[in-house]
C-alpha cells in the first residue's frame, strides 16, 4: 500500500518536472539570438522573403501565444512541424528512435553485465595479477576519449582489417536487391557490431571499477564472515551474498549513466553515421529548428526521468532496509 | 595535491579539539606514509607531477621566442605540418605552430578545468546529498527534485546547446557549467549511502546520546560517505576534462584557449587525422594519462581514508 | 581464501549448468560469425552498373519548395530541370529544357522561348503549361528565393504546347541568368496540392510541408528508394530528354544504371570508404591535408577546381572609426593575403582582390587597387603608417620610430585626438569554419602591430548573423559567400544603399549615390558588353572605398575512385554537377 502511494506520488512529481523542463526549453530557444531564417545565407533570399517565412512559421506572434499553442498541441500528441525537414516532429523522432534505443540499451546492458561480472571477480581476487590487469584495463577504458577512440576503431577494424563496414546501419545494395529478412537482419547486426563494441569498451570500465569498490566494501561486512563461518563455498558467498548487495550502487549508476551515455552517444552516432536521435538534436539546435530540438530534448528528458524512476523502485525493492 | 589531502583531513577531523594540534600533524604524516606506499598512489602522483611541470612550464615558454607562442607563433620557414625535428620536438601543425608548446598549454587548461569544476561539484554534491539523506521529508524531496531536474540534462549536449545558442563560451563559464551540471550524480549516491547509514545502530546511538544533527552529519556520516565522495571526485575530474575535451573537439570550446581537445579538433578538421600521428597521438594520450593519474591518486587516497580497504598485513 | 570444504551437490549442479550455458553461448556466436562472413562474400551483383556517391549530410527534404540546403539540391537538381543551364567549359547559359536561346523583342519588352520535346518521368509530355504553372506558383505563394526575381515578369503567354512569351515590366539584365534557371515542376502533379494549400491559413507552409514520396521530374534520374538516414537510390530515367543528345560538345547519357547516395557522418570516414571501395565519389570538398596521402593511393583521382566564392572582411561604416576610408585602406595594407593562402589554405586557393572572383573572367576586374600585394612585412607596416600619419592619426608609441625601425606600436589615436576604442572582429566558430576563425585571429594580430586594439571573437553562426545582419551591432567581421552566382548582380545587392536595412544584404551600411546610379543602370542594361563596362567601374569604386576587404577564394579538391567509373566533368565549383552525372560511365575492362 505504501509502495503504491509512493509510486503515484513520484509519478506526479515527475510529470510536473517534465512540464517545467518543457517550459524552460521553449523560452530558452526562442530567446536565444537568431531564428531559423538567419542562417539562410543565400543572396537570393530577400528581407521580404525572410519576413514571409517567419510569418508562415508562426514566429511573428507574441511568445505567450506561441507557448499556449505549443502546450495545447503537446497534449494532442502534436509536437509541431520541423522547420527544416518540413515533417511532423513526431515522425522525425519515431524514425530515428528505434536505432538509438537498439544500440544504447544493448551496449549498456552488456557493459553493465560484464562490468558486474568482472568487477566481482576482480574484487574477490584483490591484489592478484588478474585484479591488476582488470583494474588497469578498466581505468584505461574509462578515460578514453570517445571520438578519437571511435575513429581509431573504425580505421583499424573497418578499414585496415576490413571486417566491418565503415558506419551506417545497412548496406544499400542488399536492400535494393530485396534480400530476405534473415539477410537484412544479419546485415543490421553486422553494422551494429562495431559501434556496439566501441560503446561497450567505453562503458564497461566504469561499471567494473564501481562494482569492484562496492564489492570490496561489502566483503568487509560481518555477514560475509558469518557466511564463511557457516562453511559455505566461495562461489556461493561471492554470488549470492556479496555480489547481490554490492550490485546496488551499480544499479543506481546505470540510471545515472544514461545521461553520460547520451553525451558519448551523440558523438559515436555521428562518427558511425548511425541514424539516431543524439545527432539529430545537435543538428536541430545548431540550425535553430526549435520544434525538432524541443522534441528530441523532451524525449531524452522523458527517458532519463523514467529510467530514474525505475532505478528508485529497484533500489527500494532490492534493499529492504530502506523504507518509505 | 597536499593541499587537497589537508583539506579532506581537516573535514575528517572536524570534531578534533584544536588543542590537540600535534595530533593533527601526526595523523597527516601517517596518512601520507600509507599513501606513498601504495603503488597506485606513487604512479599516479608521479604522472601528475610531470603534467604539473608541463603546466608550469607553459607560463615561460614564450621566452623562447615569438615562434613558440602556442596560438599565433608560426615558424617562418614551415607552412605545413611536419614531423618531429630539432627545433620542434613534436613537429608543427598545419599552420606552422609548434605542437609541444601547444601540449604544455593544454596541460595548464586541463588542470584548471578538471580541478576547479570537480571541486565545486563535489562540495555542492556532498553537502546536498548528506543533508538531503539525513533530513528526509520536505527538504529531501525538494533537493532531490532539483537534483533530478539538473541530472536529466546530459552535460555535453547542454553545453553544446548553450554554446550554439549564445555564442562561444569562456573557459571559466565552461568550468562553472560543468560543475553545476554534474553535482546531482554525486548527491544522489551520497544520499543513498546516507540513507543506508541513517538506520545503522551507531547513528541511533548517537542520537540517543543527544548529539545535534549537524554533529551527526559531519562527525559520523561524513567519514563514511567520504570514500565514496572521493571515488566520485576522481570521476568528476576525469569527466570534467573529458567533457571539456569533447566540447573543444567539436569546436565549441573557448577559442582563445588551446586545450588538448582543441588540438584534436585541428587535426580532425584539417584532414590530418590519419597522416600525422605525431600531432594526433600526443593530445589523446595526454588526456588519457592525466585522467588516469587522477584516478589512481583517488584510489590511493581511498585506501588512506578507509582503513578497511587497506591491504592486510600493513599497519 | 581457499575453500577447504567439498562443494555441495547443489553447487556442482550449478557449476555444470553454468558450463553448459557457456558452451551454448560460444556455439551460437560462432554460428553468427560464420553467417556474417558468408554475408560479406555475397555482395550484390545487380548493382554493378550503379554509381555510389557519398554525401556529408542527409538531404533535409525532397520538397522543391522547401529545400534550402545544398545536399537536398544535389538530389533535386537531378530531378527538376530548368530551361537553361551553364555550359561547363564556357560557363555561358545554353538551352536545356528550352530549344533555343530566348529571342528578345524590344518593342513589347518580351522574350520568346521555345521548348524541347521532353517527357516527365511517368511518360507524360512536358509542355509550356508546366512552365506557366510553375511561374504561377512562384508568384501566388511568394516562394522565397524565386519570387523576388520572378516579380520582374509581368505576364506569361502560352502560345502553344512548346512556345511561350514572357512579358517584362521593365528591362532587366538578369532574366536569363536568374529567372530562366529556375526548376520546373509538373502541373498535373502539383495542381491539386496547390489548390488545397491556397485554401489554408498558411499556404506557403502547407505547400512546403507536403510530403513528396516519388517526385516527378524531367531529369536524368528518378527516385527509386529512400531509407531515411542511411541511403537514397536513384534509377536511370528512361524518359530523360537528354539521352543521346549532344549538348556542350558531349553526348549525354546517363550511362549508369542508377546512383546510390550514402551518408557519412564525418569526412574522414567518407574518405576511408572511398579508399576501401564502398563509394566511387565523395560529393564534398576534401581538406588539403589529404592530398599527399590520396595522391599516393592507386585508384584514387583528385580533382582540383576553382570556386566562385568570396571570403572577406567587412566593416561597419555607420559609426567611427571604420567610417574612415583611410583607416580601412591601412588595414587592407596590413593584411598579408599570401600568408593566408599558403598557410590556411595550404596553397589551394587564390587571393581575392575584387568582389568578383577571378574565375568569373568576363565580369572580373583585374585592375582594381591592390594594397598589400608583393610587400614585405616591414614595407606593409611602413606604408600603413604613412597612410595613417598623413590622415592625422597619432600614437603613444608609433610603429615606426624616427630611425625607420619597427617597434611595438601602442595606443593609436584618432585624428580627433581621442584614443581608439576596443574593436571586435566577429567570425564564425572554429567548428563551422576554422579558416575564417583563424583568419580573424591573424587579422587581429596584424592590426595590433599598428597599435589598433583589435579582438577577434568567434561566435555561433546564428548569433553572429543576427548581430551583423539583424541588429547592425558590430565593428568588423570575417564572413564569406561559398557559392556566388555567375551573374554579378550580387555586386549591386551587397552595396546598394537601399539594402541597408535589418536583414538586408548591405551589411556594412555602404552609402554611395554614384555607386547606386551605376548599380541601377547595370540592372537594366540588356547588352552584356555595355553592362560589363558598368560593372568594372563599380568594382573600381568598391575597391577604393573598401566597405569589404576581399581576402581569399578557396579551391575545391574532390576525390573519386578510378576502379569502376570515370568520365567526371570538371567545371567551376568542381565535379559534382549535372554534367558529370550524365557523362560518367563504367570503366571498360581491357581484355588481356
Amino acid at each position: 500500500m505504501n509502495r503504491i502511494v509512493f509510486i503515484s506520488k513520484k509519478a506526479v512529481e515527475l510529470f510536473i518536472l517534465f512540464f517545467l523542463i518543457l517550459t524552460v526549453l521553449f523560452f530558452l530557444f526562442r530567446l536565444a539570438p537568431g531564428d531559423p531564417v538567419t542562417r539562410m545565407v543565400d543572396p537570393m533570399l530577400t528581407p521580404e522573403d525572410a519576413a514571409h517565412i517567419i510569418e508562415q512559421m508562426g514566429l511573428d506572434k507574441p511568445l505567450i501565444t506561441q507557448y499556449v499553442i505549443y502546450v495545447k498541441n503537446f497534449f494532442t500528441g502534436n509536437l509541431g512541424f520541423s522547420f527544416h525537414y518540413g515533417e511532423p516532429v513526431v515522425q522525425v523522432i519515431m524514425a530515428r528512435l528505434p536505432c538509438t534505443l537498439l544500440l544504447f540499451t544493448t551496449s549498456t546492458l552488456l557493459a553493465a553485465l560484464a562490468g558486474v561480472f568482472l568487477g566481482k571477480i576482480s574484487a574477490w581476487k584483490k591484489g592478484s595479477r588478474l585484479d591488476g590487469v582488470l583494474s588497469i584495463s578498466a581505468l584505461v577504458c574509462h578515460t578514453l576519449f570517445v571520438p578519437w577512440f571511435a575513429l581509431m576503431m573504425l580505421w583499424i577494424l573497418g578499414f585496415k582489417v576490413g571486417w566491418f563496414p565503415l558506419g551506417g546501419i545497412i548496406s544499400p545494395e542488399l536492400w535494393i536487391e530485396e534480400s530476405s529478412f534473415l539477410v537484412k537482419t544479419l546485415d543490421v547486426l553486422h553494422h551494429m557490431l562495431l559501434p556496439l563494441l566501441t560503446l561497450f569498451i567505453i562503458h564497461v570500465g566504469s561499471y567494473l571499477l564501481l562494482m569492484r569498490s562496492s564489492m570490496l566494501s561489502v566483503l568487509k561486512e560481518d555477514y560475509i564472515l558469518t557466511a564463511r563461518a557457516k562453511g559455505l563455498t566461495d562461489r556461493v558467498i561471492r554470488n549470492r551474498h556479496a555480489a547481490k548487495n554490492a550490485a546496488l550502487p551499480v544499479v543506481t549508476s546505470v540510471g545515472l549513466s544514461l545521461a553520460f551515455s547520451i553525451n558519448g552517444g551523440a558523438l559515436t552516432e555521428q562518427i558511425f553515421t548511425w541514424p539516431g536521435i543524439g545527432r539529430e538534436l545537435i543538428f536541430a539546435v545548431s540550425n535553430n529548428d526549435y520544434p525538432l530540438a524541443q522534441g528530441c530534448f523532451l524525449l531524452i528528458a522523458a527517458v532519463v526521468l523514467s529510467a530514474n524512476l525505475i532505478v528508485d523502485l529497484l533500489y527500494a525493492w532490492l534493499d529492504p532496509r530502506i523504507h518509505y | 595535491m597536499r593541499g587537497l589531502i589537508l583539506e579532506f583531513i581537516i573535514k575528517y577531523g572536524y570534531h578534533v579539539n584544536m588543542s590537540h594540534n600535534f595530533g593533527f600533524i601526526n595523523r597527516f604524516s601517517s596518512s601520507w606514509k600509507i599513501f606513498i606506499q601504495n603503488p597506485l598512489g606513487k604512479a599516479g602522483l608521479s604522472i601528475l607531477a610531470l603534467f604539473a611541470l608541463m603546466a608550469f612550464a607553459s607560463f615561460w615558454v614564450h621566452l623562447l621566442g615569438p615562434m613558440y607562442d602556442p596560438m599565433t607563433g608560426v615558424d617562418p620557414a614551415v607552412s605545413h605540418s611536419v614531423g618531429p625535428n630539432t627545433s620542434h620536438w613534436l613537429g608543427t601543425d598545419f599552420i606552422g605552430r609548434d605542437i609541444f608548446c601547444q601540449l604544455m598549454e593544454g596541460a595548464k587548461i586541463a588542470f584548471i578545468v578538471g580541478l576547479a569544476s570537480a571541486f565545486i561539484s563535489i562540495v555542492i554534491g556532498t553537502v546536498v546529498g548528506m543533508v538531503s539523506g539525513y533530513a528526509g521529508g520536505i527538504v529531501d524531496m525538494l533537493l532531490m527534485r532539483m537534483a533530478d531536474m539538473v541530472m536529466v540534462l546530459p552535460s555535453l549536449v547542454i553545453l553544446l546547446i548553450i554554446a550554439a545558442l549564445f555564442g562561444q563560451l569562456n573557459i571559466w563559464m565552461i568550468v562553472f557549467l560543468i560543475a553545476i551540471l554534474r553535482w546531482p550524480a554525486v548527491a544522489r549516491v551520497i544520499r543513498s549511502q546516507t540513507l543506508s547509514l541513517k538506520h545503522r545502530p551507531f547513528i541511533e546511538a548517537s542520537r540517543v546520546a543527544g548529539a545535534s544533527n549537524m554533529r551527526i552529519i559531519f562527525k559520523h556520516i561524513m567519514p563514511n560517505v567520504l570514500p565514496l565522495a572521493f571515488l566520485y571526485m576522481t570521476f568528476r575530474v576525469t569527466s570534467a576534462i573529458l567533457v571539456e575535451a569533447s566540447l573543444s573537439f567539436l569546436g565549441f570550446g573557448d577559442p582563445g584557449q588551446i586545450s588538448w581537445g582543441m588540438m584534436l579538433q585541428w587535426v580532425w578538421s584539417s584532414g590530418h587525422m590519419f597522416q600525422a600521428p605525431y600531432w594526433l597521438l600526443p593530445p589523446g594520450i595526454c588526456i588519457s594519462l592525466l585522467t588516469l593519474s587522477f584516478y589512481m591518486v583517488g584510489r590511493a587516497m581511498d585506501e588512506v581514508l578507509d582503513p578497511r580497504l587497506r591491504k592486510e598485513g600493513k599497519e | 581464501m581457499t575453500s577447504n570444504t567439498r562443494p555441495s551437490p547443489v553447487d556442482v549442479d550449478v557449476f555444470q549448468y553454468q558450463r553448459r550455458v557457456w558452451i551454448k553461448v560460444i556455439v551460437f556466436s560462432m554460428i553468427c560469425l560464420l553467417m556474417m562472413l558468408f554475408l560479406l562474400s555475397c555482395r550484390g551483383e545487380t548493382t554493378k552498373g550503379v554509381l555510389k556517391i557519398g554525401l556529408p549530410e542527409e538531404p533535409r527534404t525532397l520538397n522543391v519548395w522547401l529545400a534550402s540546403d545544398s545536399n537536398s539540391w544535389k538530389i533535386l537538381s537531378q530531378i527538376y530541370q530548368p530551361m537553361y543551364v551553364r555550359d561547363p567549359d564556357t560557363l555561358e547559359l545554353i538551352p536545356w529544357l528550352a530549344k533555343d536561346m530566348p529571342v528578345l523583342d524590344r518593342e513589347s519588352m518580351s522574350y520568346l522561348v521555345t521548348l524541347k520535346e521532353a517527357k516527365w518521368s511517368d511518360g507524360t509530355d512536358f509542355t509550356a503549361h508546366d512552365v506557366a504553372f510553375t511561374a504561377g506558383v512562384f508568384n501566388d505563394f511568394k516562394v522565397p528565393r524565386y519570387y523576388s526575381k520572378w516579380k520582374a515578369i509581368d505576364k506569361i503567354e502560352v502560345l502553344d504546347d512548346h512556345t511561350l512569351r514572357f512579358f517584362l515590366k521593365k528591362p532587366s539584365a538578369i532574366i536569363l541568368s536568374r529567372v530562366f534557371t529556375a526548376p520546373m515542376v509538373s502541373r498535373a502533379r502539383w495542381q491539386p496540392v496547390v489548390e488545397a494549400a491556397l485554401k489554408t491559413k498558411k499556404p506557403l507552409r502547407t505547400l512546403q510541408n507536403h510530403k513528396v514520396d516519388s517526385p516527378l521530374g524531367t531529369g536524368p534520374f528518378i527516385l527509386s528508394k529512400y531509407q531515411k538516414g542511411t541511403f537514397l537510390y536513384m534509377e536511370k530515367n528512361p524518359w530523360f530528354f537528354g539521352t543521346g543528345l549532344t549538348l556542350a560538345n558531349r553526348r549525354l547519357g546517363p550511362w549508369v544504371d542508377g546512383v546510390i547516395y550514402r551518408m557519412y557522418g564525418t569526412s574522414d570516414v567518407a574518405i576511408l570508404a572511398l579508399q576501401k571501395g564502398e563509394i566511387d565519389m565523395y560529393w564534398w570538398g576534401v581538406q588539403p591535408g589529404y592530398v599527399t596521402q590520396l595522391t599516393q593511393t592507386p585508384d584514387i583521382e583528385l580533382f582540383h577546381n576553382h570556386k566562385s566564392a568570396l571570403y572577406f572582411m567587412g566593416f561597419n561604416l555607420r559609426k567611427p572609426p571604420f567610417d574612415d576610408k583611410i583607416l580601412r585602406r591601412a588595414i587592407a595594407t596590413l593584411i598579408d593575403k599570401e600568408f593566408i593562402i599558403t598557410r590556411l589554405l595550404q596553397n589551394y586557393g587564390v587571393a581575392m582582390h575584387s568582389i568578383v572572383p577571378p574565375g568569373n573572367k568576363f565580369w572580373h576586374n583585374p585592375d582594381v587597387s591592390r594594397y598589400s600585394e608583393g610587400l614585405t612585412h616591414l614595407q606593409r607596416i611602413q606604408k600603413a603608417h604613412d597612410l595613417l600619419k598623413q590622415a592625422g592619426y597619432t600614437w603613444d608609441v608609433p610603429p615606426v620610430d624616427t630611425d625607420g625601425n619597427l617597434q611595438q606600436a601602442q595606443n593609436i589615436r584618432l585624428p580627433s585626438g581621442l584614443p581608439m576604442e576596443k574593436q571586435v572582429i566577429l567570425t564564425p566558430p572554429a567548428d563551422y569554419d576554422p579558416k575564417r576563425a583563424f583568419a580573424g585571429m591573424m587579422i587581429q594580430e596584424w592590426m595590433r602591430e599598428m597599435g589598433i586594439p583589435a579582438f577577434a571573437r568567434p561566435m555561433s553562426f546564428s548569433a553572429l548573423l543576427d548581430k551583423i545582419k539583424g541588429k547592425h551591432d558590430f565593428d568588423a567581421f570575417v564572413l564569406g559567400y561559398g557559392k556566388l552566382n555567375l551573374d554579378p548582380d550580387y555586386v549591386r545587392t551587397f552595396f546598394y544603399s537601399k539594402n541597408d536595412k535589418p536583414r538586408g544584404w548591405n551589411m556594412s551600411g555602404y552609402n554611395n549615390p554614384a555607386f547606386d546610379k551605376l548599380a541601377d543602370a547595370q540592372r537594366l542594361e540588356m547588352d552584356n558588353d555595355k553592362r560589363r563596362v558598368l560593372l568594372l567601374e563599380m568594382q573600381q569604386i568598391l575597391l577604393d572605398d573598401l566597405p569589404y576587404i576581399p581576402l581569399y577564394n578557396p579551391d575545391i579538391l574532390e576525390a573519386t575512385s578510378r576502379k569502376r567509373f570515370n568520365g567526371w566533368v570538371e567545371t567551376l565549383e568542381g565535379i559534382g554537377n549535372l554534367w558529370s552525372l550524365c557523362m560518367v560511365k563504367p570503366v571498360t575492362v581491357m581484355e588481356p
